[in-house]
């Protein structure tokens, strides 16, 4: 299952369809504190998130599930992709870094790359 | 003594002039009296030397020329009559001192209320206003010192001219209803433009009055015009300055709303892409999932339509123009404003309150400019929050409708932060341009808006909250007559 976490429902909405179209199970939430609640997040196979969110960031929420030792592979995508940003994504092991918008095939390429390394502790 | 000065000064010039006068006049009647057997009384004929002499000696020597006649009147008689005092002559004697002293006395009279006229006329050449009297027809019969000035026609020149047409009067409405409301009131006033002698264009205050005879009848016009031109041209540069200034601190403002524009535009294009993206996977399937492509098809049009109305809203800002005053609704201003401004507070933590009461009534403004002043209020209370740390970051904002004691009806924002506040030194200084409290501020945005709200009418406040942070709170004045 692909996890899409962005406060903006057209993006979410766009990003679910194209990652249904390819056969995979998405998960959607408007918010990094609705994906930390939510029962689903257990089997997320890689997530995709927004970086500049109310409240919690994707950042932020990066962070968090470092810190809980999550492997969970983060992919981020932003509308205003800056320097220090994607340093701090890529430094913490992040998957991608994408700026918006992108191409389907780099985005897919990810996915599939989260998905070959799937070997991933629960 | 004012008068005797201005009475030599209408003399002709000489001071022998008059006495030269007054004595060839006076001699041919004392001639004729004296040696001519007529049985009339000739020294009636002195009133001719005594009406003039008011024209040119003051009252005393109204009064002397007045007493020359009556003893040259005397001297006759007794010449002429030197034993036989008959009564008819005596009765003749009689005539002739009454009409003398009665002219004396009338002229002294009439020369003091010509003094106080001449006096009351010279008033008005001392003011700078521009004064003249024209009658029903509109010649001109009065045209003051200032208006010799002013418009460089001399009085010889104006008197009896036409005044619309020896000015080129351009009227603000047709002369016709000026005329009617003139009638109406007895008064009017107004912006006129006219043409000096030299052919320069003059703008000017006019205030209008009818003069009246005894009957009520409408009689004549003065016109009192003071120069504005240098008024008005200095206003125009005002505002231009204005104008031009507003313009550069909203492109400042969007210099530091790059974030929030980027995102908001590139949300809707990347929506755009994908969409378009997953609608050629839908399509390509062995079996195309025709329902799953047209999804994505509605998704990428109305996707389109978000990101050129976001792009229309930017570009309305950016643009440099003359403030368009049209009735707007300010919860329309409010939610454009918010759309630029939401993710600058997202991406500072701050949660956003609104408050948008429906019932507002709208206001006649320039909706760029009101959106400028909003924004400005926005990012000064995100910024105010920005680094506050320890308490919840809240914006609150908030309309409503505004009735003053006077039963002035108008709409309300309030825009309130639980930020750092402001210090009680720099509050007074909030609003002065080029004070700012953040480093890197211009110290132009209060100034701005407070200049933008002014020139709608309305006031702009601000008050520290009694826990955190500040309320700014604007007031405008409703629509007074709603556009059809």
């Amino acid at each position: 299952m692909i996890a899409i976490i962005d406060d903006d429902e057209s993006v979410r909405v766009a990003i679910e369809s194209l990652i249904r179209s390819f056969g995979f199970r998405t998960s959607v939430f408007a918010s990094a504190e609705a994906f930390l609640a939510s029962s689903n997040m257990p089997q997320a196979h890689c997530l995709i998130t927004d970086v500049q969110m109310p409240d919690m960031s994707g950042i932020e929420l990066f962070d968090v599930l470092r810190a809980r030792g999550a492997g969970l592979p983060v992919i981020f995508i932003t509308s205003f992709p800056e320097e220090r940003v994607r340093r701090r994504a890529q430094e913490g092991g992040a998957l991608g870094f994408l700026a918006k918008p992108f191409d389907a095939d780099t985005i897919m390429g990810f996915v599939f790359e989260a998905l070959r390394s799937r070997p991933r502790p629960h | 003594m004012a008068i005797k000065g201005t009475r030599a000064e209408n003399g002709a010039g000489s001071p022998f002039f008059f006495p030269v006068i007054a004595f060839i006049m006076a001699a041919p009647i004392f001639a004729v009296d004296t040696l001519t057997p007529l049985d009339t009384a000739i020294a009636v004929l002195y009133v001719a030397v005594i009406m003039p002499s008011a024209h040119f000696v003051g009252r005393r020597g109204v009064l002397a020329v007045s007493g020359g006649c009556i003893a040259l009147t005397s001297i006759s008689f007794l010449i002429v009559h030197q034993h036989d005092w008959e009564s008819s002559a005596l009765v003749r004697l009689g005539v002739s001192l009454s009409a003398i002293t009665i002219t004396s006395l009338l002229t002294l009279r009439n020369q003091q209320v010509t003094s106080a006229l001449r006096e009351q006329a010279n008033l008005l050449n001392l003011t700078h206003d521009a004064i003249f009297v024209r009658d029903l027809a509109d010649r001109i019969t009065y045209w003051n010192q200032g208006a010799e000035e002013l418009y460089g026609w001399s009085r010889a020149e104006a008197l009896g001219q036409m005044a619309a047409s020896l000015l080129r009067t351009r009227f603000p409405d047709t002369p016709a209803s000026i005329q009617a409301a003139l009638l109406a009131d007895h008064q009017w006033s107004g912006e006129l433009t006219h043409f000096k002698r030299d052919g320069t264009q003059v703008t000017v205050l006019s205030r209008w009055s009818l003069q009246m005879d005894k009957a009520g009848r409408p009689v004549a016009v003065m016109e009192t015009n003071n120069d504005i031109t240098e008024r008005k041209r200095s206003e125009a540069m005002l505002q231009k300055a204005q104008t031009e200034l507003a313009h550069a601190t909203r492109v400042a403002t969007m210099g530091e709303l790059t974030a929030s524009i980027a995102h908001e535009v590139n949300q809707p294009l990347a929506a755009v892409v994908t969409n378009g993206e997953a609608c050629l996977r839908w399509l390509g399937r062995e079996v195309p999932d025709l329902g799953e492509a047209r999804a994505s098809v509605e998704h990428i049009i109305s996707n389109g339509k978000r990101a050129s109305n976001v792009i229309a809203r930017l570009r309305a800002l950016a643009r440099r123009a003359d403030p368009d005053h049209m009735p707007v609704n300010l919860n329309d201003v409010v939610e454009d404003a918010l759309a630029l401004v939401e993710r600058e507070a997202a991406s500072h933590s701050i949660s956003v309150g609104l408050d948008l009461k429906a019932a507002l009534p709208d206001i006649s403004g320039d909706r760029v400019q009101l959106q400028q002043v909003v924004i400005n209020l926005l990012m000064n209370a995100i910024q105010a929050m920005a680094s506050v740390s320890g308490r919840a970051h809240t914006l609150l904002i908030a309309t409503r409708e505004a009735r003053e004691g006077g039963g002035e009806c108008g709409a309300l924002l309030e825009v309130r932060d639980t930020g750092i506040g402001v210090d009680p030194q720099s509050a007074g200084q909030l609003f002065t341009a080029f004070y700012s409290t953040k480093k890197e501020g211009l110290g132009m945005g209060l100034s701005i808006c407070r200049s933008i709200i002014e020139a709608h009418g309305g006031r702009i406040s601000f008050a520290a909250n009694a826990d955190h942070g500040m309320s700014f709170t604007v007031k405008l004045p409703a629509l007074k007559e709603q556009v059809p």
